[in-house]
């Protein structure tokens, strides 16, 4: 009957079908078990003072049965149709992040859409649908559009959904709309020496502010101009640039950012600045990782969680409480299945023939790459604090879904072309 | 290589920095950030030892120790229900101040932090509060060691008082016993002498505290340390005899000093007008202090020991005494006393206007003739008589266990040549320095100090509070003569019909002494008394009374030194 239905139902059958079969990738979804098992148990010691029902643990484990549920309901979506209406939704994304402008502040910031009691985040489920518009772009050549006009499409793509949550502000959403992109070109065939030259202005505005550093760079930025040999009117403007962008930089820094997104850049660059300040909390999570040892202090043990001195530890600095009460080898697991899980996309991506599901895996794969380098790197101070969660480890419903609708779709397109 | 294997292997490698990252905090700096943690969860709380127990030489307490309390209020609990007037009413503080306080502590941060409202309650306060705590959420106490003082003896000068370490930097006495910032410690008197072994040593625990500020019971890591209590003082003070002579001198200004002869024991020490130690909860209030301080009656000031005083007619006794050993003069030598001598153009007078007659120098001691000790004096060599005084240790501190002692004056040669210049004394000087008027000046300490010298024919020690403590010996020889004569003529001065101690005479037992009439320029006359008690032929009492302008030594000062002897005779055994 719904066979029958989803066959014959004109409307329906473009975004339903029937799986050919339905096979879990245990390299995927292992990993997420084994992720959910230890959020969830930390969870419940960060929990313990609060009431059953009300309790992070315990809305966590509800979220994640609708996440299930999701991840089963999605074998039925016909993944051919985010390719064939790509524009209408990057489309509808950027109208909607539009709205946000006038939608009303919550926490100092616009990222919602509030339709009476109900509101959600355009831009969280916007990740994927950057992953789809890029995906059918970079499909759809066959070699006839010169490789750098392509390149800067697609960051023009990425970047005015970037700019606009940028704006709302939501840091860490831009960076993951600013990152996705450049995976997906690199897998697309572009060659790496345009990626290169997308990348150095960023690097060179961030190492302008030492001169030592950015004197190193600039002498890196010289020989790869050199070996690559590009043509004498790309390669001198290209220097110019990055030396443009390296004098711009402190321009950009004092009339652009807003001061908690400095203080942020500040408070990585050095966390002992201000410890009662924005460097707080990456004080105290270095120290609760750093005294959780090699076997971490036992679950519900660490001093620094329990006792409340680590901020935010259900959410942001989750990983914190791993590294505290698990220790390393705590740690070790996290970083070990979340490999797995990467490198067997990676793995389906390289098999699929099909362009559009190949780039998509490779997007979805970047969305929790990153997410999960920015948070982890900000608990032990490598990367400033943008509010990034870590993917199946930080409490909050909505991440969990899309973060298990992504694995839903990764699966999805993997039982439909192998 | 495909392009899914480079890309693989760019994660590798990002994973693997990121490994790294955490296997150099967790592995490498582990021991220093373990450091970090337990510094901010644990805190180091002092536990008080409580402070040794003062006994009297009966093993009445007469220091102890007793709780006062701090009270605060925990911001986040106190609730609408709160009794703002019943704090106010019972602490003194005013309920729009407590509300102020408290409503600032809610918007705080450390909302859980105890605010504090009131430091050292007493006992009774804190059980009224205790009694309504329904009314009042939030209130917590802490304790607070003070002393309290439970013989009706006060002893005021002898004790001393606490205060409290208010910053490090000031003053403390024994630095080397680690005082922290809150602490108490002995400041003055016995308090501050024996601090060291009063005081014991404060243990420490450990207790988990969360950010807020909230206890979360003991670290079970580190167990920390048990205080160790002050050891108890056994002073040899009698509390009994020492509350019948502070009545004694209720209104009165003086010392009163008295001691076992043989062991230099002190069983007495009253300085008059005193302050109550009772009077204040914890350490010494700085206003009461203050008003102590800048009182004209010098309540502070320990008179037995610091108090500056013309000896008087006591000090005869040295004269005597040199005579008879240096046998100056022979025993039938007498001196016609009628009233006043002259020497070159001044006059020197005796108390007795009319005169007391031919006088030996036995009868010049208990009728105290100041004429025969004139013409004495002008055939002893001055020096041996500086000898002499240094014999009966005057001139330098006792040595008892209290400090600020002064020492006196015994006015040598070269002191006077310093004084008033080479030629600007004479002979006439001397004859005011033999009955212990003029520059000599002694401490109501020195002069019981001498009667426990003659009470023992030389054989005493120095005195001292602490009962069992190993004082030094003091031998002071002369010839059996001198002491024999001594002896007499102090038995003579409180027994011969005509001597002047007669007031304190004590029927069964041999009293002894000598009486001094201090003149001085502040007013009346210092009456002094100064004897000991024999008792079954063992010297049991030896005492210096010191009545400021009493008048004649043979009135005040004898009549409180009868009482005494009374008392001693009744109740002190050997």
């Amino acid at each position: 009957m719904l066979r029958k239905t989803l066959i014959y139902n004109n409307t329906l059958n473009k975004i339903f079908q029937v799986p050919d079969k339905i096979v879990f990738r245990w390299g995927i979804f292992f990993p997420v078990l084994i992720l959910m098992f230890i959020s969830l148990i930390t969870l419940k010691h960060t929990s313990i003072n609060s009431s059953f029902f009300s309790s992070t643990f315990t809305k966590q484990i509800i979220w994640f049965g609708f996440g299930s549920l999701v991840f089963i309901l999605a074998q039925w979506i016909r993944i051919q149709y985010f390719q064939e209406y790509a524009f209408h939704f990057y489309g509808i994304l950027i109208i909607f992040i539009a709205i946000t402008y006038i939608m009303p502040v919550i926490g100092g910031s616009q990222r919602w859409v509030i339709v009476g009691p109900f509101s959600f985040q355009p831009s969280e489920v916007g990740k994927l649908l950057l992953v789809f518009v890029i995906a059918r772009v970079l499909a759809d050549q066959k070699g006839n559009m010169n490789e750098i006009k392509l390149l800067l499409l697609i960051l023009l793509m990425a970047l005015v959904p970037a700019l606009m949550v940028f704006k709302q502000p939501d840091f860490g959403t831009a960076i993951v709309y600013g990152f996705i992109a450049l995976p997906m070109l690199y897998w697309s065939g572009i060659r790496s020496y345009y990626l290169f030259s997308v990348i150095a202005p960023i690097i060179s505005i961030i190492s302008a502010f030492n001169i030592y550093i950015f004197s190193i760079w600039m002498g890196v930025l010289v020989m790869v101009i050199y070996f690559n040999q590009p043509k004498i009117t790309m390669g001198v403007p290209q220097f110019i640039t990055n030396i443009g962008c390296g004098i711009l930089s402190p321009f950009i820094w004092n009339n652009f950012l807003y001061s908690h997104q400095k203080e942020r850049i500040l408070t990585l660059l050095n966390p002992m600045r201000d410890p009662h300040g924005a460097g707080y909390q990456v004080i105290q999570s270095i120290i609760a990782i750093g005294s959780g040892g090699i076997w971490g202090k036992g679950i519900g043990k660490g001093t620094q969680t329990q006792l409340r001195y680590l901020p935010v530890r259900d959410t942001d600095f989750i990983v914190s409480v791993i590294g505290e009460e698990m220790g390393l080898l705590g740690i070790a697991v996290i970083l070990g299945v979340f490999f797995t899980m990467l490198y067997w996309m990676i793995v389906y991506a390289g098999i699929i023939s099909n362009k559009f599901s190949s780039l998509t895996l490779i997007g979805f794969a970047s969305i929790l790459f990153i997410h999960l380098i920015v948070n982890m790197g900000m608990t032990v101070g490598l990367l400033p604090v943008t509010g990034l969660p870590a993917p199946f480890l930080s409490y909050g419903g909505s991440f969990l879904l899309s973060c298990m609708l992504i694995l839903a779709l990764s699966t999805n397109i993997v039982n439909h072309h192998i | 290589m495909p392009k899914f294997k480079k890309v693989q292997l760019v994660l590798a490698g990002i994973f693997t920095i990121l490994f790294f990252r955490f296997y150099h905090l967790q592995i490498y700096q582990h021991s220093k950030y373990e450091e970090k943690a337990g510094n901010n969860s644990v805190r180091k709380i002092s536990i008080h030892a409580p402070r040794g127990i003062i006994y009297d030489r009966n093993g009445i307490p007469i220091v102890d120790n007793r709780q006062i309390y701090d009270l605060a209020v925990i911001p986040f609990d106190v609730t609408s229900q709160f009794d703002y007037q019943m704090v106010s009413k019972q602490t003194g503080v005013s309920s729009s101040e407590l509300q102020e306080k408290i409503t600032r502590g809610k918007e705080s941060f450390h909302r859980f932090r105890p605010v504090p409202i009131k430091r050292h309650i007493d006992f009774e306060t804190r059980s009224h509060l205790e009694e309504n705590k329904l009314s009042l959420p939030g209130t917590i106490f802490s304790e607070f060691p003070a002393r309290t003082y439970p013989h009706k003896a006060k002893l005021t000068h002898v004790l001393g008082y606490l205060r409290v370490v208010m910053d490090m930097t000031a003053s403390i006495p024994n630095q080397g016993l680690k005082y922290k910032l809150g602490d108490v410690f002995g400041f003055s008197g016995i308090e501050r002498i024996y601090e060291s072994i009063l005081r014991g040593n404060d243990g420490t625990e450990f207790r988990l505290v969360d950010i807020y500020g909230i206890d979360h019971g003991v670290y079970q890591d580190n167990p920390g340390q048990q205080p160790v209590p002050g050891k108890a003082l056994h002073l040899s003070i009698d509390s009994k005899l020492q509350s019948l002579i502070e009545d004694l001198f209720s209104g009165k200004k003086g010392a009163a000093i008295c001691m076992t002869p043989t062991s230099g024991e002190v069983l007495a020490f009253v300085s008059a007008p005193d302050y109550d130690l009772n009077s204040f909860a914890g350490p010494v209030p700085i206003e009461l202090w203050e008003g102590w301080n800048s009182d004209p009656e010098k309540p502070l000031i320990n008179r037995g020991i610091q108090g500056l005083y013309p000896p008087g007619s006591t000090y005869k006794l040295l004269a005597a005494a040199l005579a008879k050993e240096d046998e100056v003069v022979d025993k039938n030598w007498t001196v016609n006393c009628n009233g006043v001598y002259t020497l070159g153009d001044r006059d020197f007078h005796c108390w007795n206007d009319a005169g007391h007659g031919t006088v030996n120098m036995d009868e010049a001691i208990y009728q105290s003739c100041n004429i025969y000790f004139y013409q004495l004096i002008q055939k002893l060599s001055y020096k041996n008589w500086i000898e002499m005084a240094g014999k009966f240790k005057f001139g330098v501190s006792s040595g008892i266990d209290l400090l600020g002692e002064k020492r006196g004056l015994v006015p040598e040669r070269s002191y006077m040549n310093r004084k008033y210049g080479k030629w600007g004394w004479a002979t006439g000087n001397l004859l005011t320095f033999v009955i212990g008027q003029g520059d000599v000046l002694v401490t109501p300490i020195q002069v019981a100090q001498m009667m426990n010298i003659i009470a023992t024919r030389g054989n005493t020690k120095t005195p001292h509070l602490l009962l069992d403590s190993p004082a030094e010996k003091i031998s002071v020889s002369l010839k059996p003569l001198t002491w024999d004569f001594l002896q007499q003529s102090t038995w003579d001065v409180v027994n011969h019909k005509e001597g002047t101690g007669k007031a304190a005479k004590v029927i069964g037992s041999e009293v002894h002494g000598k009486t001094g009439t201090a003149q001085n320029p502040h007013g009346e006359d210092h009456s002094w008394f100064a004897g000991y008690l024999v008792k079954d032929d063992i010297p049991i009492l030896s005492l210096a009374v010191l009545v400021e302008h009493g008048g004649r030594g043979s009135v005040e000062a004898a009549i409180i030194s009868h009482k005494i002897f009374k008392y001693a005779q009744k109740n002190i055994n050997l």
